[in-house]
């Protein structure tokens, strides 16, 4: 088809569309992004990854009408997010690094409900969908504590309650774990993948081992997309990662030192078992 | 050199009703050559202990030496240029319209020629694998090069000690090997490394030793073997894994490091 700007890609069948979409930031010789095309399906969970400066902050960016792209299309739930970014807004939420930055008010219940009050929520309905974002993240019991008195990974759960509340199709999410300590990482993803069946989710990461279960990994470089894989490819492929700077996790770096599939054995148990398994032929369990 | 902290305790807004004691009396030793890694969960005082180490941040009891010395005794600026701190997310200091000109700033604080002050900045500079960022401006790099550029500027001091807090938070996984690979080649070239992680599994491949922070004491202090087999719940995925098979296989000793983890489970596999 010679035109495939218009028709081949409605936007209505994907929750995120990208054609050929180039960036540049002002001052600077390089494109952040030259002529990248992807698609989110509804209710897919897709993983972004690459080097630092490849262009994943950037594509966050355009999705929620931060940054309009020079040239190509972007389009969220149908809409233009550089034309209608307040609408573009109620279908995607954007969970960042920094939970620091995002907390606004004295009560983690007020702060849950902020993003409602702009939308003309009725009072009643308000508390309803504040009460049952807060506990989809797990946090009953916290809605009168101060948002200062939690830890980091808490906090990244009050963010995303926060984004929860105004109740987005599609939730990005830039580095939500790099700020955390290990309990407070596994803590989010924990709740983070249950939304999975729920939500179009697409994940930036730097940690691949956060992406086992996603759908499908993006590879940016350079400003474009070189790469769209399972993860049983993404974690296969030697060549790609080393390609982008990308080291696969310690579990399945062992294991592909060992011989085993790097994309089954995910955490340390797995990984021991198989280990056992293999050398004292199945009988023994850890 | 050496330094020492002994029963450092910190009270913040001391007197006040928000009062709060972040460090409970800790007493550590910095080796000189050494990499020494501080963990321990968020809120556990890591940021707190590192600011002592060059009295950014003074104790409200207890004391801090410098081979011996009572730091509070020798002269500020000498001893900041001695022990480089570098903080979280450095690159938010970043303010020189080039990143050579930024990258200068420290050393120029220290009476050196215009000649060794160029010399130290491209050696910095190099050492971070960022030498072609010299000319350009500090704020059109990306989050990976602002974060070299700005340890450089603390290396370009030269320090003896270097202090580096959480300083792969954000990164990807091969700057943060590259990074990695500076610290093990600055404690050859005879400097320590204080190095404050919440990821154990880069812990793991540097550390001669490991402290554990909680609730603003030392919980655990040792070899990194010594204080990660200690707790196998609290230890990088290398530890996890052998530790799950030292019961019925023993032999597979203590490996920390990715490569003689690797090495310990092929022996273990006959392979």
């Amino acid at each position: 088809m010679e035109n495939p700007g218009e028709g081949t890609r409605p936007g209505g069948s994907f929750a995120v569309s990208c054609e050929r979409v180039s960036f540049s930031y002002p001052g600077s010789g390089r494109p952040a992004l030259s002529g990248v095309s992807l698609d989110l399906r509804q209710g897919e969970y897709v993983g972004v990854v690459g080097p630092n400066g490849g262009g994943k902050s950037t594509l966050v960016r355009l999705l929620n009408g931060l940054l309009k792209p020079d040239s190509g299309r972007v389009l969220v739930s149908g809409r233009d997010p550089a034309r209608e970014p307040f609408e573009v807004r109620k279908h995607l939420g954007l969970l960042f690094q920094n939970p620091e930055n995002g907390l606004v008010a004295p009560f983690v219940e007020d702060d849950v409900a902020f993003g409602l009050e702009n939308l003309g929520v009725p009072r009643e309905e308000m508390r309803e969908r504040v009460a049952r974002a807060i506990r989809t993240v797990g946090l009953e019991g916290f809605e009168r504590r101060e948002p200062h008195t939690l830890s980091g990974g808490e906090k990244q759960r009050v963010a995303l309650a926060g984004l929860l509340v105004a109740e987005p199709e599609i939730l990005v999410l830039d580095e939500p774990t790099s700020m955390l300590d290990s309990a407070g990482r596994i803590e989010v993803l924990e709740y983070l993948h249950a939304l999975q069946s729920e939500k179009t989710v697409l994940h930036v990461t730097h940690h691949l081992e956060e992406l086992t279960g996603a759908d499908r990994i993006y590879v940016l470089n350079g400003g474009e997309l070189v790469a769209d894989e399972t993860p049983e490819r993404f974690f296969s492929n030697a060549e790609l990662l080393r390609e982008n700077r990308l080291v696969l996790p310690v579990v399945p770096r062992l294991a592909l030192g060992l011989g085993f599939p790097p994309a089954k054995l995910r955490t340390p148990e797995e990984l021991a078992q198989a280990i056992l398994t293999r050398t004292q032929s199945g009988t023994r369990t850890l | 050199m050496k330094l020492e902290l002994r029963d450092v305790r910190h009270v913040y807004a001391r007197g006040t009703p928000f009062e709060v004691e972040a460090l409970g009396g800790v007493s550590l030793g910095v080796e000189p050559n050494e990499v020494l890694a501080i963990v321990g969960g968020t809120g556990s005082g890591k940021s707190t202990l590192v600011q002592h180490m060059n009295l950014l941040l003074v104790p409200t009891s207890g004391e801090v030496l410098v081979d011996g010395v009572d730091a509070t005794t020798l002269e500020r600026s000498e001893l900041r240029r001695r022990v480089g701190l570098v903080f979280q997310f450095p690159e938010s200091a970043l303010f020189a319209p080039t990143v050579e000109e930024d990258v200068s700033f420290a050393p120029r604080q220290f009476a050196l020629g215009e000649e060794e002050v160029r010399e130290r900045v491209l050696e910095s500079l190099r050492a971070l694998g960022a030498g072609e960022l010299a000319p350009r401006s500090p704020f059109a790099l990306s989050g990976g090069e602002k974060r070299r550029v700005a340890i450089a500027g603390v290396l370009a001091m030269r320090p003896e000690v270097l202090v580096l807090d959480e300083p792969t938070a954000g990164l990807d996984p091969a700057t943060r090997e590259d990074l990695l690979a500076l610290i093990l080649g600055l404690r050859e070239s005879g400097v320590s490394v204080v190095l404050v992680s919440h990821d154990l599994d880069e812990v793991a491949e540097v550390a001669d030793r490991v402290c554990v922070l909680h609730e603003g004491r030392v919980s655990a202090l040792g070899t990194a073997a010594e204080v990660f087999y200690g707790d196998p719940t609290q230890a990088p995925a290398t530890v996890r894994v052998a530790s799950l098979l030292r019961g019925s296989r023993p032999e597979i000793g203590d490996p920390v490091r990715f490569g003689e983890t690797l090495d310990a489970l092929r022996a273990l596999q006959g392979a």
